[in-house]
């Protein structure tokens, strides 16, 4: 656009040049009246002075009708500034001349008054060469009433004709023009109108002074057109623009063409000033007359001029509204001088429109208005005319909404090479940004913006002003798509910005607010870099800006709190997230021993599947998601812990202090952290605190200071984090501290969830010992223990258990409740349980007694031994099975079987001490016990709650051997209401070991040796078995009860207790479980028969024995009584005779040494309870020698064969012990 | 010869720019910066008169002092700006618009390559060479 002849064209600059461009032109201006208004003297209030100026401005078109009754539409523009200079121009653009003068002043004193009086005065003689009319408003102090000046005195050349052609009555004098004058007056040499106020006065004809005023000065200027009309053509002299006075010496002025220069100027002066008296038409046929003149003449300066005049009447015409448009100015950065006027021009003029000949169309104004500018920048000294005239044309563009064609004016002001102030130079930018914005460039408006801040403290400028180029600098934001709100900037859905020019103007902004002394803003600004542009950032920067954040925040530490300017903006917080980095967050559930737990749980019912590997995944994806709501408890009061890595990204060491979480809903109490993080390796840290309260507890983030700036890290700002993370705090609950009496254990071994043992206790005892551990509890919190369980959890069987592990629930709940810091003692009995019977068999198994033990059945008669002596440890084995065919029903195959192992048994088993070596049982190694010891407790409003802690105790008992009974049998004994039990015991232990067997009887055995001991036993008693001979029909389960019914007894009754000497420790030893056979059961209960066996007719005592001769005959009688409370059936009652060889074989052939004179059996059908039957026979021995009366009595199990098998129908019994009976010679 | 060459992707985020001297790249960027005011009131008014038939290339931005601006932008609302010293007058239109087209399937390449995520600032080597070859002229 622009023409490259403007160097040749142009003079150099001595010319007095127009230096004050106004940028806020609009093209309308040009009908306008311009008039200054000035504020005078320093009593008045700027705010004062800017609000009359508002109300002044509001006059900003008026409607005048002229004395050919035509209305004029007189458009006003007032300003606050005018330089002299431009009045230079007035004659090549008239609507540059200062028309009107409004001066305001304040004053107290007559003093200040003259002062005012004196300014106003000098500033008429300023602008006097073009000034019509002025008036000065006086603002009095509050009792000062209001008086007009006498003299009114409008300006000279005018003041005829105005005055008289004033149509509107002036209304301000009257009713004050007969108060007396008060102290003040003005002084004589003051010349001007004055229009006295009261401060507080709303001032209400101010409007009307103005109408007055401004039509005083369309008279003069109506007059002045007038005048200008009605010169002749061709005498008019030559209008000259400021700088080009000298180009014209020595021209021929008379020369045709300069005639046609001087007319064409002329008739373009004469447009400017129709066009000012509001005659639109007339003006443009003058403008249009003037191109066509100063086009021929090569005149282009003033060519444009009248081009410009011509698209300015055109605009009006067509675009009367265009207005200032006042949101332009939201920035309060503006300089003052900015005129905050809106442009009413509301005249309807659609009708006229087409009528007025020569106005341009539409798209001729920016056309013309392009050409005009072209003709401008011919000149060098035009240059404000010309950047003038751009932003014009631009704001038509503007209306006419041609974007591109306002863009492409206003690039063309940037190339106008002018002289001018820096604070001008800004200004064109600012203008030049606004302009840009309304177009919607909001780009290129930034990139103004920019320059225009960096104007402001660039080192031309003398004036440097860093708030303005700070707040430039923040407008600019938007255009380069920053916002202040590091959330809104981090939640991005793609970077739109460009980040290179983001990280220059944010450095910038950093240093204009350094530099403006704000250094809080400074800190803020620079955490915004470096939170916001950290992925864009190289290490370097990262590093450099880390620094510079450092030695910032020296000064003014950074806060998250907003920060409001004085302008008013806020600066939202900005927080460091990404200094350090947290690559971890998580919340930790309370240590297990302190973990909340419910009193009472219960089962949910989970359907008849109680655990199933299979998950169902693929189905259920959403619950793998992590969940914002922990599924465990904090406790209020408990110290909770949430751990967090941190990575620090920056290349040297950071201390990142007082790190804190950052919670909502309960009162939560965090403690500051401090820590220091080496460069780039991952640091997990532990954030503790402590809730208050109990309630849903929300943890937000964290937050931390760290270069200086305290931060507020929110999770939910940050990303790979959920939102926040909630916890549900229970009331608060009592906390104990549990010491036992014995060592610690070395190691636990893994047994079931030991999460929650707080200590441990270890123990070795001899099986049969039992020691005590005591416990103690104390309450280390404020809250009294009001509840305490106490549970042993093991994987030993209940009753071992229970007789392992005892404590006394009463005596502890007696020192309930337990106050804070209270004491109560817990004393555990621990006793080691072990069976002493020889281990490693089944409690089912028959385990003795197989063998040797019958006093010669009849089945047996070849191969009984020597009887009784214990032979189970001889064949294990086969005792096994032979047991369960025991009794009536053994078949053939077993007892071969038996004959040659017995036949072994009797060998070994001769002593009745036998080398321990051989008995000592596989299971002699100690074992160990491990028991948890559950201690739940509970109190305060926890309990109440619901809620409970458990601590557990793990207790390690080492079981060792002491003595083992490696084989058992009975004997019967002397009496018949006892009988000897004969234990095999061995001591398992290295020591020798003292063994109370009876209350009276004591025996010593080394270590790893065994003895055999006999303790006398009561026998069972019927009385404990009359159930089960009541009942015949349980069958097995009464085999089983019986058995344990004499175990029991037996086991009641032993009392085996041993010593080791060289420990002192004693114990005592239990037989419980003793395994019998039906055979030893015999022996052990009693007989429900009372036998009572008369020889010769004496009564035969036990043990005795009967001596006579060979061919002696013995009347034996045997009576028998039914001491059972039910009748016995289908007995047989047998008398039997055999010899013993002692070498496990009887003889029962003894046909040819006794006979039996009588019958030998005798079978009883019934046997009422307590009824007596007897038997008699007599018996011949026809050789000496030894023999045994056997004498027993059977049920027979031919007659009853639908009788249970084992039960004591198909039993026998016997008379014990056999008779002997020596046979002499 | 172009002194400096941007993409610019839809949202107006730069995926790619160079320039001949690396010292000035500040300056480029919001030259470049703030001609997309520019192409975005062209696209704008351009839509309104031809429909879909539209020419790619933007022709002259606007020109500065030293520099002129050109455009291009492809039918993605991918746009390619081309930055030459005004002083170079041995550039025609035509130069500038084969230059564009160049740029363009180059970028189209790059595009295709299956470890290219569309929308991320382009950051291959080979895609800088070529680049660099096409605005050096040769």
């Amino acid at each position: 656009m622009r023409s490259s002849v403007s160097y040749i064209l142009s003079t150099t600059t001595s010319e007095p040049n127009m230096s004050h461009p106004d940028y806020e032109q609009f093209s309308h201006d040009h009908a306008a009246l311009l008039i200054l208004v000035k504020q005078i003297g320093s009593c008045l209030k700027t705010k004062t002075f800017n609000k009359f100026y508002e109300r002044i401005s509001k006059v900003n078109t008026v409607k005048i009708t002229d004395s050919t009754g035509q209305v004029r539409n007189i458009l006003i523009r007032y300003i606050k500034e005018h330089p002299v200079e431009n009045n230079d121009w007035g004659d090549f653009q008239t609507h540059r001349r200062l028309l009107g003068l409004i001066s305001l002043g304040r004053y107290d004193s007559q003093q200040e008054l003259n002062e005012i009086c004196r300014v106003h005065e000098s500033l008429k003689v300023k602008y006097t060469s073009t000034l019509f009319d002025s008036r000065c408003i006086l603002f009095g102090v509050n009792d000062e009433r209001e008086y007009p000046s006498d003299n009114s005195s409008p300006e000279e050349e005018s003041s005829s004709s105005s005055k008289l052609s004033v149509d509107e009555p002036v209304s301000e004098p009257k009713e004050s023009d007969s108060k007396p004058r008060d102290k003040f007056t003005t002084p004589t040499n003051f010349k001007a109108r004055a229009i006295f106020y009261n401060e507080a006065d709303p001032c209400t004809d101010l409007e009307n002074q103005l109408n007055e005023f401004i039509n005083s000065l369309f008279w003069v200027l109506e007059s002045k057109r007038l005048e200008r009309s009605r010169e002749k053509i061709e005498r008019v002299s030559l209008l000259l623009a400021p700088f080009e006075k000298k180009d014209f010496v020595g021209l021929d002025m008379d020369s045709r063409n300069n005639k046609k220069r001087c007319n064409g100027r002329m008739t373009k002066h004469l447009g400017d000033l129709y066009l000012q008296a509001g005659l639109l038409s007339e003006s443009l046929g003058y403008y249009h007359s003037a191109v066509e003149t100063l086009k021929s003449v090569n005149d282009w300066l003033w060519l444009g001029a009248a081009y410009e005049g011509l698209c300015a009447a055109s605009a009006l015409v067509w675009y009367p509204n265009i207005q200032r448009n006042v949101s332009l100015h939201r920035n309060a950065s503006l300089p003052e001088g900015s005129p905050k006027r809106s442009n009413s021009i509301s005249t309807p003029m659609e009708n006229t429109k087409r009528d007025i000949i020569n106005m341009l169309p539409p798209d001729e104004i920016s056309k013309r208005y392009r050409e005009a500018i072209i003709h401008y920048s011919k000149y060098q000294n035009a240059g404000i005319i010309e950047t003038e005239a751009s932003f014009k044309a631009a704001r038509i563009s503007v209306e006419q909404n041609h974007s591109l064609q306002a863009a492409s004016f206003l690039q063309n002001v940037v190339f106008i090479n002018l002289t001018l102030s820096e604070q001008e130079k800004i200004q064109r930018f600012e203008t030049l940004s606004d302009l840009y914005m309304e177009i919607g460039f909001i780009r290129k408006a930034a990139f103004c913006q920019r320059l225009a801040a960096t104007r402001h403290v660039s080192p031309q400028n003398p004036t440097p002003n860093w708030n303005k180029c700070y707040s430039l600098i923040l407008q600019s934001f938007p255009g380069h798509k920053i916002s202040l709100d590091p959330t809104e900037m981090s939640t991005i859905h793609s970077p739109c910005g460009w980040p290179s020019l983001q990280i220059q103007l944010l450095q910038e902004l950093v240093v204009a607010s350094k530099r403006m002394g704000h250094s809080a803003l400074a800190t803020r600004h620079m955490t915004f870099l470096l939170q916001t542009m950290w992925q864009h950032l190289s290490s370097s920067e990262q590093k450099e800006f880390a620094i510079q954040l450092q030695s910032l925040s020296s000064q003014c530490e950074g806060a998250p709190v907003p920060l409001v300017l004085d302008t008013g903006i806020v600066i939202p917080p900005a927080n460091l997230s990404n200094v350090p980095i947290c690559s971890g967050f998580n919340l930790r559930s309370l240590q297990p021993h302190l973990q909340p737990r419910k009193i009472e749980t219960f089962k949910r019912d989970l359907g008849p599947f109680l655990f199933t590997p299979i998950k169902f995944g693929t189905l259920e994806r959403s619950s793998s998601k992590p969940q914002s709501k922990m599924d465990f408890l904090w406790v209020e009061n408990d110290v909770c812990e949430v751990t967090l890595k941190l990575v620090n990204p920056l290349p040297f060491e950071l201390k990142v202090s007082n790190m804190r979480l950052l919670t909502s809903g309960v009162v939560f109490e965090s403690i500051p952290e401090t820590v220091v993080l080496p460069s780039d390796t991952p640091t997990s840290l532990t954030l503790n605190g402590t809730p208050k309260e109990s309630g849903e507890l929300e943890i937000q983030g964290y937050s931390t200071h760290t270069l200086g700036v305290k931060s507020n890290c929110r999770l939910r700002c940050m990303p790979n984090f959920l939102p926040c993370y909630s916890i549900e705090v229970i009331p608060v609950l009592p906390t104990m501290e549990i010491k036992t009496s014995l060592p610690q254990s070395a190691t636990f071994s893994s047994f079931q969830n030991f999460e929650n043992v707080v200590t441990s206790a270890s123990i070795s005892l001899y099986n049969g010992e039992s020691t005590e551990c005591t416990i103690t509890l104390t309450n280390n919190s404020h809250v009294p223990i009001e509840m305490l369980e106490v549970s042993i959890q093991s994987v030993l069987e209940l009753s071992l258990q229970d007789q392992i592990f005892k404590w006394s629930q009463e005596n502890l709940e007696s020192q309930l409740p337990l106050m804070p810091n209270g004491t109560a003692s817990l004393t555990l009995y621990l006793y080691s349980a072990a069976n002493f019977l020889a281990a490693g068999y089944g409690p089912n198994e028959l385990s003795s007694g197989v063998f040797g033990s019958s006093h010669g059945s009849s089945l047996m008669s070849m191969s009984a031994g020597p009887s009784s002596l214990p032979s189970r440890l001889n064949s294990p084995i086969y005792s096994a099975m032979g047991s369960s065919f025991h009794g009536t029903r053994r078949n053939e195959l077993n007892s071969s079987f038996r004959s040659s192992n017995s036949g072994q048994s009797s060998m070994t088993t001769t002593g009745y001490r036998s080398p321990g070596a051989l008995i000592l049982p596989q299971h002699a190694a100690s074992t160990v016990v491990e028991g948890q010891l559950q201690l739940r407790y509970s109190g305060g409003a926890g309990l109440r709650a619901g809620y409970c802690r458990s601590s557990s105790i793990f207790i390690t008992l080492e079981m060792l051997p002491s003595l083992q009974v490696t084989n058992w049998d009975v004997l019967p004994a002397e009496t018949s209401s006892q009988f000897y039990l004969v234990l095999d015991i061995a001591n398992m232990t290295s020591q020798e070991m003292e063994l109370y067997y009876t209350p009276t009887k004591h025996m010593l055995i080394e270590g790893h040796e065994s003895c055999r001991v006999p303790v006398p036993v009561n026998r069972c008693p019927l009385s404990k078995l009359t159930k089960l001979y009541m009942d015949q029909n349980s069958g097995m389960n009464n085999r089983l009860d019986l058995d344990k019914i004499c175990s029991d007894h037996i086991a009641n009754l032993v009392d085996l207790r041993w010593q080791l000497l060289s420990l002192n420790t004693r114990g005592k030893a239990t037989l419980k479980g003793i395994t019998l056979t039906p055979n030893m059961l015999d022996i052990v209960r009693m007989s429900p028969l009372n036998w009572e066996v008369s020889v010769n007719g004496d009564f035969l005592k036990p043990q005795e024995e009967i001596n006579c001769d060979a061919g002696d005959c013995l009347s034996v009688r045997i009576s028998i009584c039914n001491s059972l409370e039910k009748p016995l059936q289908h007995l047989i009652l047998s008398i039997q005779f055999y010899q013993d060889h002692r070498n496990g074989t009887h003889n029962y052939r003894l046909e040819t040494r006794v006979v039996i004179i009588g019958c030998a059996k005798k079978i009883l059908p019934v046997l009422e309870p307590q009824s007596k039957a007897w038997h008699a026979c007599n018996v011949l021995f026809l050789t000496p020698g030894q023999y045994k009366m056997d004498i027993q009595c059977s049920t027979s199990d031919a007659l009853s064969t639908n009788q249970p098998i084992l039960g004591p129908c198909g039993h026998s019994w016997r008379y014990i012990p056999a008779v002997d009976v020596n046979v002499h010679i | 010869m172009a002194v400096c060459a941007a993409i610019i992707g839809k949202d107006n985020s730069p995926k790619y720019f160079t320039c001949l001297n690396p010292d000035e790249e500040l300056g480029f960027q919001y030259k470049v910066l703030s001609s997309l005011d520019v192409i975005e009131e062209k696209l704008n008014s351009g839509n309104k008169s031809v429909s879909d038939t539209r020419e790619l290339y933007l022709g002259m931005l606007y020109s500065l002092e030293k520099h002129k601006i050109y455009g291009y932008v492809s039918n993605t609302k991918i746009k390619f700006i081309i930055v030459i010293d005004s002083t170079n007058t041995s550039l025609r239109d035509n130069e500038i618009r084969s230059m564009f087209r160049k740029l363009h399937s180059i970028y189209a390449d790059n595009v295709c390559n299956p470890f290219y995520i569309p929308d991320e600032p382009i950051t291959s080597k080979s895609f800088d060479k070529s680049v660099k070859h096409i605005i050096s002229g040769i």
